[in-house]
Formats: C-alpha cells, structure tokens, sequence
C-alpha cells in the first residue's frame, strides 16, 4: 500500500473551504437534522394529546420549528450554489459535475478505489470526483426540497404575501399532492446520501487520517509536501 | 320588467323585501365585501340590464345544475337567476330538440360579445369528439364556436374546469376542460368544486352585475373570493390540527370529539375553496363539519392525485407509491447503511493488510 503519511512526512497546510463553505455546511447540517425530526412529524404526527385543544400546540410548535429551519436552510443553500460561482478553485461549479477530463479520470479512481480495484487514493486537497457528483445531486435535490417546500407553504399565504407568488409552482408539480410526494421521497434521498456522506468522511478521516472532519471546521487540510492523499 | 319585475316575482314567491336585502347582505359577505357593498349589489340587481346566460352542459353527470337547483323551497338567488334571462339550459328549459337549438343559435347571433357562457361538464376530444354530441355537432365544436362569441367564459364544476373525473387517468375519451378545448377564450373563469358551490356562483354573477367586470383570479382562473384560501386553514378543526389531535380510525374517540382528519387522509391542507365558510345546502354542513376528510374536489387532477381519499400521499401511475414511500425510503436508508457498514470493514482489512505489508517491506528494506 502506498498511503505515505506517516508521524514523520513532512507536511504543508491547503487553505480548503473558505468560510462561507464551512459556514453554510454546518448550517445545512443543523437544518437538515431539525427539518427531517419536524418533517416526519409533520407527514406521520406520531403524537396524539389529549384534552382541550387549547392546551396544546404540538403540531403548531413542529410547523414553526420546520418552517424556520426551512429559512435557515434555503439561506445556506442559496449562499453556497452563489459560491460555486464565487468561491475559491475547492468550491466551484467545476468540481461538482466532472465535465473535464481530468475530473472524469478522478470519478472512476474514486471508484475504483473504494471498490478495492486500485490502492491508492486520489491526491488532491478538494473533494474527489464521486464526492463532488454526490454534491451536485444533493445541491438538486435540496434546490427541488425548497422549490416543493414554498409551493406547499404558498397555499397558506394570503394574495399580498410575497410567498403567494409559489402558488404558481401548483400547476407545474401536477398538484400539490404531487409536490407532498416529491418533498417526502426527497427526505429519504437525503437521508440516505447523509449515510453515505458520513460514511466517507469517517473513512477519510480515522482510517487514511487525511484530517477532513476537521478541515470542514478549520479550513485546513494538510498535504505531504510532495505527493498528497486527499479522499473525500 | 326591472324594479317592479323582481319585487312582483318576489311577493308572489313568499319572500319579503328583507329576504332580498339579506340575500344582497349574504352575497357581498360570501364575496369578501363589507356590509355596505350589500346596497350596491341591491342597487345593481334591481336596475342593471341582466346578463343573458347560456347554460350548456357536456360531459358530466349534471351535478352542478342539481347544485344549483338545490333549494327545495325558491330562494332569492333561483329568482334573481330566473330574472337573468337563461336563455338556453337543456335540463331546465321546456324546448326541445330542433326548437331548442334554433333558441341557442339565434341568442348567440343576437348577442354575439355580450352573453356569458356557463359550460358544465369536460369536453371529450377523443374519436374527433364523437363521445359527446348534441344536434349532430360534437362538444368539442360547440365550446368553440359558443364560447368563442362570449364575453366571458364561465366553467362551472372540476369537469369544465380542469376535466374532472372524464378527465382522470385513463381517460379514453381524450376529456379537456373548457380552457384547453377553446385555447385563448375570453374572460375564462374556473369555478372548480364536485359540484361547483351554487352560492360562489350566484356571487360571481352578482359581483359582474355590481362591479362590471370579473374578480381577481388564483393560479388556475379561480376567483380568489371563494379559492383564495385552503381549506385547511379556514377549518373549524384546524385547532385540533395545531394541537396535535387526530382521528385514528372511524369512529373512535377522537371522530366521536371532532378531532382533525388529518391522518385519515384529509386534502383540506391541499385544497383551495371556501367550504368551510359557505358551506353546503343553504349553509347546513360540509363533509369535514360531519366528519368525513375533505377529497380535494376543487383541484386539478384531483382524481388521480388526492385519490386514495384516506391516504396522506398520493399513488403514481398506478404504483401503490404514496402507502410505501416512507417504509421503502426507511428500508433502502436500513440497506445503504448496512452496505457502507459492510464496505467500512472492507477498508479496515485493507488498512490493516497495508500497515502490515508496509511493515514487512519496512523490515526488509533494513
């Protein structure tokens, strides 16, 4: 195996994600934990009180929570599709869908790779290709939770609102039943990219100590100083 | 024929002045207007020049015209709709046949811009539209040629307004809506609903006479007066939805205290119309008030995206998707979990094979 880091390689620090990077990931993070608790309440209300409907708000509470969570969560997700246009070379449009040569030789080393076919890792500091095209699906998926989200909150709104404008998404997701289903089946995308997200990051991080759990806090990660391992 | 017509018409029928004056009062509340606007709209059925109606109805089941004669004694509104002069309505009218035709042919030539089209029930398009004829022309000629001339176009319940039942998956006889039968038509009014609420469309008509001209439309030509708001939030068990109390199954204790229907399927949250406000038989209930789960009547494709009614989510194509999405997306997040655990120990295996291999090289290489 050739994974070259060892106690005494000489290293150099990579200045990865920018701070609107990390700012928005942990954002997402945090709304997308909150969103899917409230959501799936909302979908299948697990709870029944009783007594006096006045004494309760259980169901009011959840739709508060996952509403401004959903704000919170647009907000991230907006910010970081601008970064893809404005961030640095790690947070680019470019690195997300592997249209270049070179990132298309890096999606199949990734897979290869993590199928056990090649031994060694992909070098580079920003996310590999595979990693990348997960992103580029989540981004879509996110940006199709927030498109059905507004439609089935516009309903509520009142002519006026500047949310009664996604009223005309209705027409368009064939109803907003329609636009129910899609908004649950995207949680489950989520939730199975988040295992798959969690998954890899463990593996880059506690087996090839490449140190990208921590690069998503500091920003950082660290090379060798000639040849460097970067797994997503 | 104008103030002592209609004041004549109502004595004769039993009904006061201040029946009428209350009817104007219902109507302006119905369409959001405050009291006041009730003497305008007095003021404008009594001396305004009525709009002349033509009424026709193709593929259906004339659920509407029964929703509108439903009264069982007259009220003011059947008197202020006889008093509109309705020109052509193949249930009501006592002509028949060539005789009939000849009227609605003739009406439309006298009035040609000026009449107001009432379309009930969807317009098969299928097989040249021979699946709905009437005096050897087909609906599909008809629509075009009699809304083509109005003033305005008014399609009266979900089959007229979006295709309705006709309409849903499969539909064999290719059904449309007024608005995809006549692209461009004037003045297109959805008023949507299995059937259309009678009241919302005696409002509208009295909101035409009042105001000269059409109210504000949603996204799908509805009038926001009567499908401006879901109906869900304007639900007189909305308090239980907020609370977090659902009926589990019919006739447990939670139905039996009119608790939310919202698990047993209610499209209340997704369905716009003012039912719960204006209710059904001169104001005597609604489905949700006597406990059954709103159907989402009033909306497009409503048969085929709210149905199954006591279901939350909707099924696709045929797929029983809406029942098993969430099982299915828990069990494949189950699978993916176990395969990446499976794959994590892959990588612990080579880990441990690379440390040792590196090792061993190591101890040559000394």
């Amino acid at each position: 195996m050739t994974r070259p880091c060892s106690e005494n390689t000489p290293m150099h620090r990579v200045y990865v994600w920018e701070l609107p990077i990390r700012l928005t990931h942990w954002l997402i993070f945090v709304a997308t934990i909150v969103l899917a608790a409230t959501g799936y309440y909302i979908g299948h209300p697990f709870i029944s009180v009783s007594g006096p409907a006045r004494d309760h708000f259980v169901m009011g509470y959840a739709r508060s929570i996952h509403m401004y969570a959903a704000i919170v969560f647009a907000m991230a997700v907006f910010v970081r599709l601008y970064w893809l246009f404005a961030g640095n070379q790690y947070a680019r449009l470019t690195e997300l869908v592997p249209l270049s040569g070179r990132r298309f030789r890096s999606l199949f080393h990734a897979i290869l790779f993590y199928a056990f076919l090649r031994r060694e890792p992909d070098e580079y500091p920003g996310h590999n290709a595979m990693a990348g095209s997960s992103y580029a699906m989540i981004f879509s998926v996110y940006v199709v939770m927030i498109a059905t989200g507004l439609a089935l909150y516009a309903v509520g709104t009142a002519p006026g609102s500047p949310f009664h404008i996604f009223n005309n998404e209705a027409p368009w997701l064939y109803g907003l039943q329609m636009a129910r289903l899609i908004h649950h089946i995207g949680m489950w995308i989520i939730f199975i990219f988040v295992v798959l997200h969690l998954h890899f990051i463990l593996l880059s991080s506690l087996i090839d100590r490449t140190g990208a759990l921590d690069s998503m806090f500091s920003g950082y990660k660290f090379m060798p100083n000639k040849e460097g391992t970067a797994r997503d | 024929m104008n103030a002592p017509g209609l004041a004549q018409r109502l004595e004769r029928s039993g009904l006061s002045r201040r029946d009428f004056l209350s009817f104007c009062a219902s109507m302006a509340a119905v369409l959001g207007l405050p009291d006041t606007a009730g003497q305008a709209i007095a003021a404008a059925v009594e001396n305004e020049a009525k709009p002349i109606l033509i009424w026709l109805e193709f593929q259906d089941c004339a659920g509407n015209s029964e929703s509108l004669l439903r009264a069982g004694h007259p009220t003011v509104a059947d008197l202020i709709l006889d008093e509109i002069s309705l020109s052509y309505h193949e249930m009501l009218m006592a002509a028949a046949g060539s005789q009939a035709e000849q009227v609605l042919s003739e009406t439309v030539r006298d009035n040609a811009g000026k009449y107001i089209v009432l379309v009930e029930g969807s317009i098969p398009a299928g097989a040249d539209g021979a699946y709905c004829t009437i005096g050897g022309k087909s609906a599909l000629q008809i629509a075009r040629d009699i809304c083509g001339k109005a003033a305005a176009t008014i399609a009266v319940g979900t089959c007229a307004a979006f295709g309705g039942i006709p309409a849903a998956r499969p539909n064999p006889t290719g059904a449309m809506s007024v608005g995809d039968a006549v692209p461009g038509v004037a003045n297109l009014i959805n008023m949507s609903a299995c059937p259309a609420n009678a009241e919302n469309i005696t409002a509208l008509i009295i909101y035409y006479m009042t105001m000269k001209r059409w109210p504000p439309l949603d996204q799908y030509r509805r009038p926001l007066f009567a499908y401006g708001k879901s109906i869900h939030d304007s639900c007189e068990r909305r308090a239980h939805f907020d609370a977090g109390q659902y009926v589990e199954e019919w006739g447990d204790d939670a139905h039996r205290h009119g608790h939310c229907l919202y698990k047993m399927g209610c499209k209340g949250p997704a369905t716009s119309q003012n039912c719960p406000i204006v209710k059904w038989n001169e104001g005597t209930n609604w489905p949700i008030g006597c406990g059954h789960p709103c159907i989402g009547c009033a909306e497009p494709n409503f048969w085929d995206t709210m149905t199954p009614f006591y279901q939350r989510l909707p099924n696709v194509a045929g797929f029983d998707v809406g029942n098993w999405v969430d099982p299915v997306g828990l069990g494949l997040t189950g699978l993916v979990t176990a395969a990446v655990a499976m794959h994590g120990i892959g990588e612990v295996v080579r880990h441990r094979a690379g440390e040792k291999s590196s090792d061993n090289s190591g101890s040559e290489n000394e």
